[in-house]
């Protein structure tokens, strides 16, 4: 059994808990019997409020399955997994759409725009849909931290690749979630892009105190996180802190010179 | 063959999306074929009817038609002494002399009507050998003395009478009472005719009021003798005298009469099934479209790895006619079902038809198939073409191409140029002095502005989905807002959605402006000149028994007067020679308080003068005829008159209008009375505050037959509120098939676009969207397209139905009344009808997995 529990349940920043989601033994099975393929097994992982948490391994290391089930996108075997102090294993879909919406943002790695709506439509939706009016103050903020106030009345399909995620970017801020999931949110934008999309991750957590997790397989994406959680085999078998991308691409050819002799 | 391949496996692989297509066009081709089986169904029952009932040679009086009664409501007839002669002739085997008259009601001793209902007539006659070609006497005997009567079975089946059952008879001679002593059965199918047999003697006196007389000779052919030869032996011996009919010939007149009546449904029917096809048309131009649209990437690739433009432009042709060729095939057996639904149909509604007679033509499933393919792949080629301009560089591109803003200018120069024609042609239908010409501008205004509208349907969805939205969709928030969104991204595909919807929704809204504004100017005009309270008339126009007449005229103690009306047959020539054929309307001098009619010239009592008359508007105006001026009558069966213009009525008028009035006594000295009409109605007005007793005691007076209507001013309006709205019903009811259709479009370009967007709808439902939100947002886009094409389809109905109301008012209907509640109701209707169409799709939608949703390419 693995586990990536590092953090105390009550962590030292005041009365709140230091950890913003957590993981208990969760399993996720596909199929049964003979065809029956665990994509997670018994993980327990803790994801620490106010950190830039990646996720990494090879492909089929379940970690994007880790991602969707620790956002209620999708569900568990068994296991449970918590959001602050809600469990949401087990919570009907109306539940859980409504912590979607209110507690959780979401950044994918393409198609993160609705193309009908313009780029400050689509920072507000997950509000607007909610029906909560947007901190004037706080969506001005984060407009300007993404550096987009030029583009708010652009539609997606007028934005780069790089404009579009950091629109997604913002709209995952704009809400102010207590956690956000990204799933290779730089997989599709050049260096140049993708550095900038992840300083503006960074620095929301450094400036905003936001949490963050992030699915990645590149190392220098990874570099920009405070840890980095690696996956093989649906399990938790290794993490790091204040990685930088050697270290990170060193213990990924680790991985994958063991991979290959065992 | 890789072509056929691609293609089949498209076609399965979206059969989902493929099925309403196919329902479309299967409903259209089901409706055609439904209407072809049905009306040849009914030809060859009254083929195999007629075929049965007529003999091998008929000799009937020249001035003899089968269809038509003479008016004074005793039928045409020969003298008995021409059997005689027709004995004579050559090849003849046997003669027989028939009497038959339409001009009865018979009725039980309730005084209830034992005729049909459906307009079928009541036949009374003789029983003679020639019916027992088409008829056995199933149980009792045929007829003997004046007091025994034979029914036919169905009549018998359907009012529950029995052998020794008494029946009153009435005729235009008087009314007599027989007891049935034998039933008939009809060898072939009897579409619901009720028909009565007296013996020759009792016939001849009760109907044609003489002995010694036949309305008809039937002739039997010896055995070697074709009925042209014996028709011709025939012919010689009677030198010339009067009509001899081959049963071929026979058969033909009786079904010509019929077949016109026939043919005014089949042809209405298949109208309406053009339009459905319409409809139609516009579902599968939309779902071939958006096929092609979802497909842009695989197609890119096609081409990409070599496919030719022909090659891929023809995948999408051959798909259009595998569907094409399903839906037509499973149309055609509906259209049959169809028809057999019809045929029950018309049976609860006291028409029997026999599906024995089930009558499917080689040719109703040949142009079910044609008509279904032909229009199929025809809708299919514009998205093929576009297809086929597919780069390969699509293949490398994010689905979705951008619009082609350029078409967009083409499409809303066409679509102005041809609604501005359109409104023009409307404009001069409207401002036309002659109901023809006018007709023909509506024509081609209401064909060009259909046409304008749905070219521009595209351009006008974007402005008005936006003002709609701010109507409609502001109260429903961001969801709102989305749905709005969606409903504008591909304008074209709202545009002809919508426009599906408009086609049957705008000719609702012109029927029901036409309809209301008819009752409404009829009503009014019966307000404004109608003295008279009550009208007694016949059933359906039937002309009224002399003993009805006599009734309400011995019914006077409550009545100011009474007014007969009658309408003469006669040729009227005027001084330049210009001859009409028609009739005059001859009645009482009262007739003048009862209607009020505007004159030009002269006072419309002096026509009512010994040898007056009067003429209406158009025909003074035609010949030039003025007052003093005198007209050459020719009346038929009757003398030629020479008849004084005493005046000329208005046309500016609903009721009576060009009708030419004379007196009846002016016509009583040209016609003999054997050849005066019978009252077509008879107008009575009330002492002042006797109207209640007055009308009890006119209709106890002519309760006697049950077919006469005795009608105050109130039920009069209502009568023909009630006829225009049943009429207006059966309409809507053929239209509800255009509409279905167009209801299916809605719901698969729903489908199509919830498909095309799975990948947005997973990430909304990802970043929070509820399910219920998401349902409404679809919901609320299918709202908004059903309400856009109402809103074209009210818009362009109200102007055909105020332009049709233009020519209405020059035959009189001058008022024009826009049935505001009708129009609501078909506004909220269409609301309610994009709710439906969503269901599905948004329940579809709802149920999507956000993860596989989100991963969909």
């Amino acid at each position: 059994m693995t586990s990536a529990v590092t953090i105390p349940r009550h962590g030292g920043t005041g009365g709140t808990t230091a950890v913003a989601a957590r993981a208990r033994q969760v399993v996720k099975a596909y199929g049964s019997g003979e065809t029956r393929v665990v994509a997670l097994d018994h993980v327990d992982v803790d994801i620490a409020r106010g950190q830039f948490t990646a996720i990494m391994g090879p492909s089929g290391s379940g970690k994007s399955t880790l991602m969707h089930c620790l956002a209620g996108l999708d569900t568990v075997t068994s296991g449970q997994i918590y959001l602050d102090d809600t469990e949401i294993t087990g919570l009907k879909d109306k539940k859980l759409t409504r912590l979607r919406r209110d507690r959780i943002g979401f950044i994918f790695q393409a198609f993160n725009l609705l193309p009908t709506l313009n780029a400050l439509e689509n920072i507000t939706l997950p509000m607007d849909i909610a029906g909560r009016r947007p901190d004037k103050a706080w969506l001005d903020r984060v407009v300007e931290t993404v550096g987009l106030a030029e583009r708010l009345k652009h539609r997606p399909t007028q934005l780069s690749g790089g404009q579009q995620q950091r629109v997604a970017v913002a709209r995952a801020l704009a809400a102010r979630p207590e956690i956000i999931f990204g799933d290779e949110p730089t997989g599709n934008l050049d260096s140049r892009a993708g550095a900038e999309v992840l300083g503006f991750l960074r620095r929301s957590v450094d400036e905003l105190g936001q949490t963050i997790v992030m699915v990645t397989h590149d190392p220098v994406a990874a570099s920009y996180a405070d840890r980095v959680l690696y996956l093989a085999d649906g399990r938790i078998v290794d993490e790091m802190h204040q990685p930088t991308a050697e270290q990170v691409l060193d213990r990924m050819k680790d991985f994958d010179a063991r991979g290959r002799t065992s | 063959m890789t072509v056929l391949k691609t293609s089949m496996r498209n076609f399965l692989a979206h059969k989902g999306r493929m099925a309403l297509s196919a329902v479309a066009v299967l409903l259209s081709v089901a409706f055609v074929c439904g209407t072809l089986v049905f009306t040849d169904t009914m030809g060859t029952t009254f083929d195999k009817l007629f075929a049965a009932t007529s003999s091998d040679v008929t000799v009937s009086p020249k001035s003899a038609k089968s269809d038509e009664m003479p008016r004074n409501g005793v039928p045409e007839s020969l003298p008995a002494s021409v059997m005689e002669q027709v004995r004579e002739a050559d090849g003849v085997k046997s003669v027989e002399g028939a009497v038959s008259s339409m001009s009865v009601t018979v009725v039980d001793d309730k005084n209830k009507n034992m005729g049909s209902t459906t307009g079928a007539p009541t036949i009374a006659g003789n029983w003679t050998r020639n019916d027992l070609r088409s008829m056995d006497i199933s149980s009792g005997r045929a007829p003997r003395g004046p007091t025994e009567m034979m029914v036919d079975a169905d009549t018998a089946e359907k009012h529950g009478l029995k052998l020794g059952d008494e029946l009153r008879t009435i005729a235009v001679t008087g009314d007599f009472k027989a007891r049935i002593v034998g039933v008939t059965t009809f060898k072939v199918t009897n579409p619901g005719a009720a028909i009565v047999y007296f013996d020759t003697s009792t016939a001849q006196r009760e109907l044609l009021g003489q002995s010694d007389r036949f309305t008809h000779i039937t002739v039997a052919a010896e055995n070697g003798f074709s009925d042209e030869r014996v028709k011709e032996n025939v012919a010689r011996s009677l030198s010339g005298a009067y009509k001899i009919q081959t049963q071929q010939e026979t058969t033909d007149e009786n079904r010509e009469g019929v077949g016109e009546f026939m043919n005014v449904m089949k042809y209405a029917m298949l109208g309406f099934a053009g339009i459905a096809f319409l409809v139609g048309i516009f579902l599968i131009i939309n779902t071939f479209s958006m096929l092609v649209a979802q497909r842009t990437r695989e197609i890119g690739l096609m081409r990409a790895i070599g496919s030719s433009r022909k090659q891929v432009n023809r995948s999408v042709l051959v798909e259009a006619l595998l569907l094409g060729v399903i839906g037509s095939v499973l149309g055609v057996g509906a259209g049959v079902g169809l028809a057999v639904g019809l045929m029950k149909l018309m049976g609860l509604m006291g028409m029997e038809l026999s599906t024995d007679d089930l009558t499917v033509a080689w040719t109703t499933p040949a142009l079910g198939l044609l008509l279904g393919v032909v229009v199929t792949v025809l809708a299919a080629y514009l998205p093929a073409r576009r297809a086929g301009k597919v780069s390969p560089m699509a293949a490398l591109r994010d689905a979705g191409t951008p619009a082609d803003a350029k078409a967009g200018w083409i499409r809303a120069v066409t679509g102005l140029v041809l609604t501005g024609a359109g409104g023009f042609t409307l404009y001069l239908a409207g401002t036309a002095d002659k109901a023809t010409a006018g007709s023909l501008w509506l024509g081609l205004g209401v064909v060009l502005s259909l046409i304008g509208f749905v070219v521009i349907g595209p351009v006008l969805a974007s402005g008005m989905v936006r003002v709609l939205g701010a109507i409609l969709l502001r109260a429903f928030g961001p969801v709102g807002r989305m749905a709005e969104r969606n409903a504008l991204r591909n304008p074209r595909r709202t545009g002809a959605t919508g426009a599906a919807l408009m086609i049957g929704l705008a000719l609702v809204a012109c029927l029901s402006v036409v309809g209301s504004s008819m009752v409404t100017s009829a009503t009014d005009e019966l307000d404004k000149s109608v003295g008279a309270d009550f009208i007694v008339s016949g059933n359906a126009g039937a002309p009224l028994k002399p003993a009805t007449v006599e009734a309400v005229r011995d019914d006077a103690s409550n009545l100011v007067h009474i007014s007969r009306v009658r309408e003469v047959p006669a040729d009227v020539t005027a001084p330049d020679g210009t001859k009409q054929e028609g009739q005059l309307l001859a009645t009482d001098p009262t007739y003048v308080q009862d209607l009020r009619r505007e004159t030009l010239s002269g006072a419309l009592a002096d026509a009512y003068g010994d040898d007056a008359m009067s003429v209406g508007e158009e025909f003074a105006e035609k010949t030039g005829v003025e007052v003093g001026d005198t007209l050459t009558v020719a009346f038929d069966g009757g003398r030629t008159a020479r008849l004084r213009v005493a005046a000329v009525t208005s046309d500016d008028t609903a009721l009576d209008q060009g009708a030419m009035y004379t007196g009846i006594e002016t016509v009583e000295r040209y016609l003999p009375a054997d050849r005066m009409p019978m009252e077509s109605s008879v107008l009575a007005t009330a002492k002042d505050g006797q109207e209640k007793a007055a009308y009890a005691s006119l209709k106890a007076a002519v309760a006697a037959d049950p077919t006469v209507r005795v009608m105050d001013q109130t039920d009069y309006k209502e009568d023909l509120r009630d006829q225009i709205g049943q009429l207006l019903n059966m309409v809507y009811g053929l239209l509800a098939l255009a509409i279905v259709v167009a209801i299916l479009g809605v719901v698969n370009t729903l489908a199509l676009s919830v498909v095309e967007r799975t990948r947005e709808i997973g990430l909304m439902r990802a970043i929070g969207l509820s399910r219920r939100q998401l349902r409404r947002m679809i919901r609320l886009e299918s709202v908004v397209i059903a309400v856009f094409g109402a809103l074209l389809g009210l818009g362009l109905g109200l102007g055909w139905g105020a332009t049709a109301h233009r020519l209405l008012a020059l035959e009189g209907m001058k008022v024009l009344d826009i049935p505001w509640p009708t129009l609501v109701w078909v506004f909220i209707g269409s609301g309610l009808v994009g709710l439906i169409a969503a269901l599905v799709p948004a329940f579809r939608a709802g149920r999507m997995n956000v993860l596989n949703a989100i991963a969909t390419d």
